[in-house]
């Protein structure tokens, strides 16, 4: 029966299901044999605990950012984990773009020549990895937050529901950010010019948009993603998107969710028919 | 069965025809020299059998089968195609987990290649640091680690020193007594001369000559002699 079996034609039979896991193990043991997942993970809890801490330390009554008793001054800190968020991105990019700055594809589509498949595993780990980063994101955020907010003898002014709504929303969102770098990394084979892009879109063009259009800030994949994991709306973007007096909400959980999951999906179907097929010479 | 069948193989990229209307076969326990000077097309029509590169034309199957089409394709085909891809960060032993996890290869089989190309005692290094010859061996270790029947090597003596050549023709003639079929391809013609049993000559991605080392060299000096004669005939 499998034999007559083509990918996309049906269910997915028990062989391919299991073919499939194996691939996810071969990419999550190729981000562990390698010191650039380490380092890009070092540096998102370097700059989650530099920025956490600023902003921790710019909290007060008449200052920068509001006192940590409140919302939005414990918030501001924690929205340093969404320096995670976009180095999960990055880690997505590597693990696509990699296969072809070091020439490493012709080995990989050799074991497994269904690119489509390749395509999909790697998706699924740099999604787990990238898991694993939102979650270092938070525990530093927060716990740089909630340092501060002991160490000035407050009361935590999140209730718990909500801290945990955070720490999903970090996991969440950094992994499906991770699968949206493997995507664009396949897309733009060039590793530079595809990690450049995921900053100028995250920070510039995202900014920009959002400062410029109010309405549609909260449907910004990045911005969506920095929601999930508790930014208000505007609150990881730069220039006057930072604090625009906007009327817009944040989109929902789910739909926040629902939202990054498709830009993943559909630059991965991009991809599969546009570049993923080409020859490797 | 043919092991390897190639019929009207032809790819153009963009100006240039790299492999144009190629047709031969390969039998089970050959060992084939596939010669040809830089450029005359062998690397694009190893890569076209092997499905890295889609032909403009024509088919070549492995065992019957287009290589996409192959189950387990690790376990019927091992391929060293270019000495320069690996991951530059990954020591020589963890690339080979990552292949052997990806080929279903027995882990223990790590060990076993890695003492067969010579690498044990490099084992932990990063390959980043690894010389020429060295990664030819590595190459050689990761096509082997799932025992496969065939073996396809694309100029697998470049940065070899005379020891390693020596040593890869050793190999080469093991593996051929253990069963094993062999397309080695190069442009060094005198190392071939002393593995292969038969050779297929490109030139400007056209077949020259397929035939039995001996009936080529038959009346001339020696296969160096024999490839210049017939790569000339082809191009006047």
């Amino acid at each position: 029966m499998n034999s007559f079996h083509r990918p996309g034609t049906g269910a997915i039979s028990a062989d391919e299901k299991g073919s499939l896991t194996r691939l996810v193990r071969v990419e999550l043991l190729k981000l562990r044999t390698t010191r650039l997942s380490y380092g890009l993970l070092a540096t998102a809890a370097g700059l989650t605990a530099l920025f956490s801490v600023l902003e921790a330390s710019r909290a007060g009554p008449g200052k920068a950012v509001a006192p940590l008793y409140t919302t939005t001054g414990l918030t501001a800190v924690i929205t340093g984990g969404v320096w995670a968020l976009l180095l999960a991105a990055v880690l997505g990019v590597t693990v696509s773009s990699g296969e072809f700055r070091h020439a490493t594809a012709t080995q990989t589509y050799l074991a497994t020549p269904r690119r489509g498949r390749v395509l999909a595993a790697k998706a699924v780990a740099a999604a787990c990895a990238g898991a694993v980063f939102g979650l270092a994101g938070y525990v530093i955020a927060a716990g740089t937050g909630l340092v501060f907010v002991a160490a000035r003898g407050y009361r935590v002014p999140v209730g718990d529901a909500t801290m945990a709504r955070y720490a999903i929303g970090h996991v969440v969102a950094a992994a499906l950010l991770a699968a949206v770098g493997v995507a664009l990394g396949s897309l733009i084979r060039s590793q530079l010019a595809a990690v450049i892009g995921v900053f100028v879109w995250a920070i510039v063009i995202e900014s920009l948009l959002g400062g410029l259009f109010n309405a549609i800030q909260p449907y910004l994949p990045y911005t969506a993603a920095t929601t999930l994991a508790g930014s208000p709306l505007g609150g990881a973007a730069f220039g006057p998107a930072h604090d625009a007096a906007t009327a817009a909400v944040p989109l929902p959980f789910a739909a926040a969710t629902a939202l990054i999951a498709g830009v993943a999906i559909l630059l991965s179907a991009v991809a599969s028919r546009t570049t993923v097929p080409r020859d490797v010479t | 069965m043919k092991v390897i069948e190639i019929r009207g193989l032809t790819k153009r990229f963009g100006p240039v025809l790299a492999v144009d209307q190629l047709s031969f076969a390969v039998e089970p326990g050959e060992v084939v020299g596939f010669l040809g000077a830089n450029g005359a097309g062998k690397t694009t029509t190893l890569r076209m059998l092997l499905g890295l590169v889609r032909p403009d034309a024509g088919t070549a199957t492995i065992n019957g089968h287009a290589y996409a089409d192959l189950s387990e394709p690790l376990h019927q085909v091992g391929a060293v195609l270019e000495a320069s891809s690996f991951y530059p960060g990954r020591s020589a032993r963890d690339h080979l987990r990552v292949q052997a996890l990806a080929g279903q290869a027995d882990p223990s089989r790590i060990d076993e290649v890695l003492e067969l190309t010579g690498l044990t005692g490099a084992a932990g290094r990063r390959v980043g640091g690894f010389s020429l010859g060295m990664r030819q061996r590595l190459g050689l270790a990761t096509a082997l680690l799932t025992d496969p029947d065939l073996l396809i090597l694309d100029e697998p003596a470049n940065g070899l020193d005379p020891d390693g050549v020596h040593w890869l023709r050793d190999l080469l003639r093991g593996l051929a007594a253990g069963g094993a079929t062999v397309l080695v391809s190069s442009h060094i013609l005198a190392e071939v001369a002393q593995t292969v049993d038969s050779v297929v000559i490109l030139d400007r991605g056209r077949l020259v000559a397929q035939s039995p080392l001996a009936d080529l060299t038959a009346g001339e000096r020696n296969l160096e002699d024999a490839f210049f004669k017939l790569t000339k005939e082809a191009s006047r």
